[in-house]
């Protein structure tokens, strides 16, 4: 079993995700099904809904597709076993059927990680792109489908400019289809065209959320991403290196919020309209280190490796998030340093928990 | 234009390739702590194919990996202690946590150029326990900037924190570097670096190019003590990034006297560019092939240096040795038919 302590981070985020629990009614009683249902988003699924059942008697079942289900038994057992939760063990792109009880779909599966679209590029398009056909294909067949929504990626705007504060949902800019490093926002892209497709046609009620960025309990920390590496050179004692330009700027949210926006679209987002989720308040490099530097009772170093070359690398990912704000009356409820505070202590008695388990 | 070039100096590494590994744990005390009295920032050490190479098939080393790092770890203040780390000879459980544990800063994970997935899991390691870790990739004259672009994408998106382009062959011009690294920098968010081999007598001019390209971290070691015509001579190159307004932080008189000890303590003799050094760069083989190719063009009556270019245009690279046989017999048959189609 998880300890108390970090189970109690989980449970005080999901309470506070959750104060507005009745802007997920139509969910109650439902059966979710969710691809990819195993990985980061995935998790955090199970927790807030897992929450709604426990506290608010929602009865909401979820049914989890993944090709690692295993592995989910030994990251989140108090998850696996628990009666409204089941495992399906497949690899997305080989699906046949959903259970016909599923009325609702989450399509979540596909790796953002970088490491993966660099070596195996082509691997990351199709789980990607056919993953999306084939789920949607099965859509298609369901009795009683209420609503598909598809988890697609702020990358899909290409490069935000610079002076452009934050991307709003009607934003369209370039992406680079020479570059193979496009590989996992071109797959995006070309999964909500798809999507698209299968509304005119099918008449599949598609609504689409683009997330940006993210950070809190369950994500890793060796992830390729700036936030993840000083938090993890934090816990080491530092130095906080940054590399690339520290006036670099992200945002980032923290997923108990994320989850509750994303189940919030599912219920209520409009089919054919598109979502951005995430934090609108953009921070630099620079400040981020500072801010989890700040975080540690003996603040590490921040080392910079900037050259003037290196400004030729900055970029901007923020984006605008009125339109869920506005419509879908959500709001964020974790700010950044609180964020980063709350994602160090679950590391932290994560840690501790993992050397305890490892002495016995 | 960059004002700033990190010095990483692999003397006591690549220059083991030069003695066939037999540099004693003294030697490394004496040059270690030369180089850190130069204010030398990065003082790589370790057998010449790196951690966990000492063996029959590449040559066993004087002493272990862990007497070296450990003797150069005590001479080590300010500067930097780093190796270089090929996945196939240093495994992450025998030899990387053992490396951490002695207190080693700077992990170079090296690869051939078209090779860059095998490093992911050692730099992934390493950066997860916080240690500074770049990429390596070797040979990189056998492909173009843009597939070079693309392995040296893979690194950064691993976690690396720079990534250096080998001259391993000592077959690059001024030209072919500065567009190499100009390419990289282009497409890396992370520093570019360069490290030259001097098989044409090009080691410093191409070190500079690529520095006037965007790198921001150069290779050197004393009197260019390494493998084959050796390396990028570092009190010519500190001599020189001085005297074009860089700055590598180095004291100049003190780099000098290390190099002067470097001559006098570790070399048998200086490096020098033999015939056979000019030919395997031109060819753009790894100068290590040197005395297999003598031999077996001895054995097979061929000329030697008609070999290197066969090898030349046959790709090889470390590790394909066997190949040298087959293009030996190959050469010694076209020879035999040549005399029968003229007459």
């Amino acid at each position: 079993m998880k300890s108390s302590y970090v189970m109690d981070i989980i449970q005080e985020d999901c309470a506070n995700a959750s104060r507005q629990a009745e802007l997920l009614e139509a969910l109650r009683g439902e059966t979710i099904f969710i691809t990819g249902g195993t990985g980061f988003v995935g998790v955090w699924f199970c927790e807030l809904v897992a929450h709604l059942n426990d506290q608010h008697g929602f009865g909401t079942q979820l049914l989890l597709l993944s090709g690692r289900a295993q592995s989910f038994s030994a990251k989140a057992p108090h998850l696996a076993m628990r009666k409204d939760v089941t495992l399906i063990e497949r690899d997305v792109r080989s699906l046949l059927d959903i259970p016909k009880e599923a009325s609702w779909i989450i399509h979540a599966a596909g790796s953002p990680d970088n490491r993966l679209a660099a070596s195996d590029p082509l691997r990351v398009a199709q789980v990607i792109t056919r993953g999306t056909e084939t789920v949607l294909d099965a859509a298609t067949r369901l009795p009683n489908l209420k609503k598909f929504l598809n988890i697609s990626s702020g990358l899909v705007y290409g490069a935000q400019p610079l002076e452009r504060e934050r991307i709003p949902e009607g934003y369209s800019g370039g992406l680079d289809c020479a570059s193979v490093s496009g590989i996992y926002a071109e797959s995006k892209r070309f999964a909500e065209t798809l999507c698209v497709a299968y509304r005119s046609q099918h008449r599949l009620p598609v609504v689409t959320a683009r997330p940006f960025a993210f950070i809190g309990p369950y994500q890793l920390l060796d992830r390729p991403w700036a936030v993840n590496n000083f938090i993890r050179d934090g816990l080491l004692g530092g130095p906080i290196r940054i590399l690339g330009d520290g006036q670099t700027v992200r945002s980032y949210m923290y997923p108990s919020d994320m989850v509750f926006w994303l189940l919030r679209i599912l219920a209520a987002g409009i089919p054919g309209q598109s979502y951005n989720v995430g934090s609108p308040h953009g921070v630099t490099l620079q400040q981020l280190a500072e801010k989890v530097a700040a975080c540690f009772p003996a603040p590490p170093k921040i080392l910079s490796r900037l050259s003037p070359e290196q400004a030729l690398h900055r970029s901007r990912f923020v984006p605008d998030v009125r339109l869920a704000e506005e419509t879908l009356g959500l709001r964020l409820t974790v700010d950044l340093e609180n964020a980063l505070r709350r994602t160090i202590l679950w590391n932290q008695a994560q840690n501790k928990l993992m050397r305890v388990e490892k002495a016995r | 234009m960059p004002s700033k070039v990190l010095i990483s100096d692999p003397t006591l590494r690549d220059g083991n390739h030069a003695v066939k590994h037999q540099l004693t744990e003294k030697q490394i005390a004496r040059y270690a702590a030369a180089a850190e009295a130069a204010g030398v920032p990065i003082v790589e050490v370790g057998h010449g194919n790196g951690l966990g190479a000492s063996s029959l098939q590449v040559g066993e080393s004087a002493v272990d990996d862990l007497t070296m790092l450990k003797a150069a770890r005590r001479e080590l203040l300010n500067s930097k202690l780093g190796i270089h780390v090929m996945p196939g000879f240093a495994t992450i459980n025998k030899d990387i946590k053992r490396a951490i544990e002695i207190g080693v800063d700077v992990f170079r994970i090296g690869a051939h150029c078209t090779e860059a997935d095998i490093t992911q899991r050692h730099i992934g390691f390493v950066r997860d326990k916080g240690k500074e870790v770049f990429g390596v990739l070797m040979m990189s004259h056998m492909v173009t900037k843009e597939i070079l672009a693309e392995e040296a994408s893979k690194m950064e998106s691993y976690g690396a924190e720079g990534v250096v382009i080998m001259d391993s062959a000592g077959a690059y011009l001024p030209r072919d570097v500065g567009g190499r690294i100009a390419e990289l920098v282009k497409r890396l968010q992370v520093p570019v670096g360069f490290h030259g081999h001097n098989n044409l007598g090009m080691a410093v001019a191409n070190s500079l190019a690529a520095v006037e390209a965007g790198a921001t971290i150069v290779d050197g070691t004393a009197r260019g003590f390494g493998a084959g015509a050796g390396n990028t001579p570092l009190e010519v190159l500190v001599a020189v990034l001085e005297k074009m307004g860089y700055s590598t932080g180095i004291n100049l008189y003190k780099m000098l006297d290390a190099a002067d000890l470097a001559e006098k303590e570790l070399m048998p003799s200086v490096p020098s560019i033999k015939s056979v050094s000019i030919v395997s760069g031109l060819a753009g083989v790894f100068s290590g092939f040197a005395k297999h190719v003598e031999r077996i063009s001895g054995e097979y009556g061929v000329d030697s240096r008609d070999l290197f270019f066969e090898l030349g245009r046959r790709k090889v690279v470390a590790g394909q040795e066997d190949l040298i046989l087959e293009a030996a017999m190959d050469l010694a048959s076209q020879k035999k038919k040549a005399p029968a189609e003229t007459s």
